[in-house]
């Protein structure tokens, strides 16, 4: 009990700093910070399927760039949309495939789904850079914006809202109790009524739709995008590095991944002007969180014996299709 | 004319009127392996049934046919009115249907609490949370609910995988092999619990080994071999076959 109150009042703490934080820091710090709110969403939406439903999706920066696009396309000329009616059709939009593609595959095994997502990110990339509507290779251009107050502000108030609803949906309801069940035992939660292809689509949708809304701002914000921004492999790489760092599964580790990551990231641009040591923390990071830190940083604060079972075994069987994960 | 039919019927059978279960028929070939081989049986409302044979005889597929993690290849499988041979898992279970893995099926990364809970998130919500603090008293896991399904010990989580089919209430419970390798203090709480939920009016189909469990516990027993039901009856009837104790025990396990 005395835990949850310091918890409580290191989290209405912490919601408190980041309101003020465009009072404190220069507009530089405020770009970073906003960067940092989006990777810790990124982190979670990748987290709701990843971690919670224990199914690894290689291909979620497709629905990151769907939501750029979808604003960047209504936004400009002939629609000329405002920005925020632009974020519900990119829901649209990304909700829509990712029914077409989750629905096939997420009834087997996990290493389907996973090739699935990948190659479905990699077609869309292609498709934007030759389709003439999107402009291509070249990208699209947004109305600029420069507020960075604003987007400051709007990033805070979609990942509040993102770990909100992760808080609610996979922590406090009987929908997480579905989805978590599924995830360590397919078949059992069959067996208890579950009707696990519907629970999963359902996740993947609000996963993908989630990162769909942080693109959306993102494209805003940057005012241009072309694919490589928005659709690169390595966003999704850097989500993944980031869950399972932080830890697999759980609701903050997403948000200690993505901002430790990020800050990091920004840290060695401002150091070297360049990120090349970048990729390889992230590739030391993965290893070292396999062999040593299965349930990631959020894991060392919770008591488990050694040999108990992790969140990561249970997504590595899904893949491989061991055990009991998968069924006919 | 329904005396006709119970008098030709198969040695697994029952009036079918009273029955919870009735399968007829039911096929499954794997490759060359004839799993279920023409099974026909019946088990009756407020019924233990024990299901009884060597190994390899057809018991645990039987069990995936009627839960519906396997499909039947032809034949039928009528529960509580509903035919439900070929019937997604899931939809057999909410019709009343709950059953044990032979491997305990925990939810490992999920405390004892939220397995029991797990157990009736689908459709029986309303007290969950009452329920499964009962249930924790009643298989006695109290002192580890906070504890993760994969931290407990082999018996506990067979206690607990039965608790998490006592959340699901049931009209028909298919249990395989829930005492096998446990401690008797635990086996004698499956037992009490077993009995307190049969007045409740729970049917149960039970694979079952332990031929002291089975007398203690079952109503009847049905005694399968090479994918079909070979004869069925109390238990001295079967014990007093000679040639069912061959088919049974003379065999390895």
């Amino acid at each position: 009990m005395k835990s949850r109150l310091a918890s409580l009042v290191l989290l209405i703490a912490a919601i408190v700093v980041l309101a003020l934080l465009p009072a404190l820091v220069n507009n530089y710090w405020l770009r970073i910070a906003t960067g940092a709110l989006m990777w810790a969403g990124l982190a979670c939406s990748w987290n709701m399927l990843g971690g919670y439903a224990g199914y690894i999706n290689f291909g979620q920066s497709a629905f990151f760039g769907l939501g750029a696009y979808t604003s960047a396309l209504l936004m400009g000329d002939p629609l000329g949309l405002p920005f925020f009616a632009t974020i519900p059709a990119g829901i649209v939009v990304t909700a829509i495939f990712a029914i077409i593609i989750g629905a096939p595959t997420l009834r087997l095994r996990g290493a389907y789904f996973a090739i699935a997502t990948w190659a479905f990110a990699e077609v869309l990339t292609q498709f934007v850079n030759v389709v003439g509507f999107t402009g291509g290779i070249g990208g699209l251009n947004l109305p600029p914006f420069l507020d960075e107050r604003f987007f400051y502000f709007t990033m805070f108030a979609a990942a509040v809202l993102t770990y909100l609803v992760t808080w609610a949906l996979f922590e406090r309801s009987r929908f997480g109790l579905k989805v978590k069940a599924l995830r360590d035992h397919e078949p059992a939660a069959e067996a208890m009524g579950i009707n696990t292809a519907l629970v999963k689509l359902q996740t993947f949708v609000l996963s993908a739709v989630t990162a769909s809304v942080f693109g959306s701002i993102f494209a805003y914000w940057v005012t241009f995008i072309n694919p490589k921004s928005v659709f690169g492999g390595d966003i999704t790489d850097q989500m993944v590095v980031m869950v399972l760092l932080g830890g697999l599964g759980s609701l903050w580790g997403p948000a200690i991944g993505g901002v430790g990551l990020f800050v990091i990231n920004r840290l060695l641009w401002m150091n070297w002007g360049d990120t090349a040591f970048y990729i390889a923390i992230l590739g030391a990071a993965i290893v070292l969180v396999v062999l040593f830190l299965p349930n990631g940083i959020a894991g060392l604060f919770a008591k488990r014996p050694a040999e108990s079972a992790t969140v990561l075994d249970k997504a590595v069987d899904k893949l491989v299709g061991n055990g009991e994960g998968g069924h006919s | 004319m329904s005396q006709t039919v119970q008098a030709v019927a198969n040695d697994g059978m029952r009036p079918s009127g009273g029955s919870i279960l009735v399968v007829r028929d039911l096929y499954r070939y794997f490759g060359g392996i004839k799993a279920a081989n023409g099974v026909n049986l019946d088990v009756g409302r407020r019924e233990i049934a024990g299901l009884i044979g060597p190994n390899g005889s057809g018991k645990s597929t039987l069990f995936s046919l009627v839960a519906g993690t396997v499909k039947p290849d032809r034949g039928q499988i009528r529960f509580d009115g509903h035919e439900i041979a070929g019937m997604s898992a899931h939809r057999i279970a909410r019709l009343g249907l709950a059953r044990t893995f032979q491997i305990p099926a925990m939810f490992d990364n999920m405390t004892v609490t939220e397995n029991l809970l797990a157990g009736a998130a689908q459709g029986h919500w309303q007290g969950a949370h009452e329920r499964a603090a009962e249930t924790l008293g009643l298989l006695k896991l109290v002192h580890v609910a906070d504890n993760r399904a994969s931290d407990l010990s082999g018996g506990q989580q067979k206690l607990l995988e039965f608790g998490r089919v006592i959340m699901r209430q049931a009209s028909l419970i298919l249990l395989d092999e829930v005492t096998a390798g446990v401690h008797p203090n635990i086996r004698k709480i499956i037992l009490e619990a077993i009995a307190r939920l049969r007045e409740r009016g729970i049917s149960f189909l039970i694979i079952e080994h332990d031929m002291e469990m089975v007398r203690n516990v079952c109503d009847r027993i049905i005694v399968m071999d090479s994918g079909r039901v070979v004869t069925s009856g109390s238990f001295n009837d079967i014990v007093r076959n000679s040639e069912v104790m061959q088919t049974y025990l003379g065999r390895p396990q």
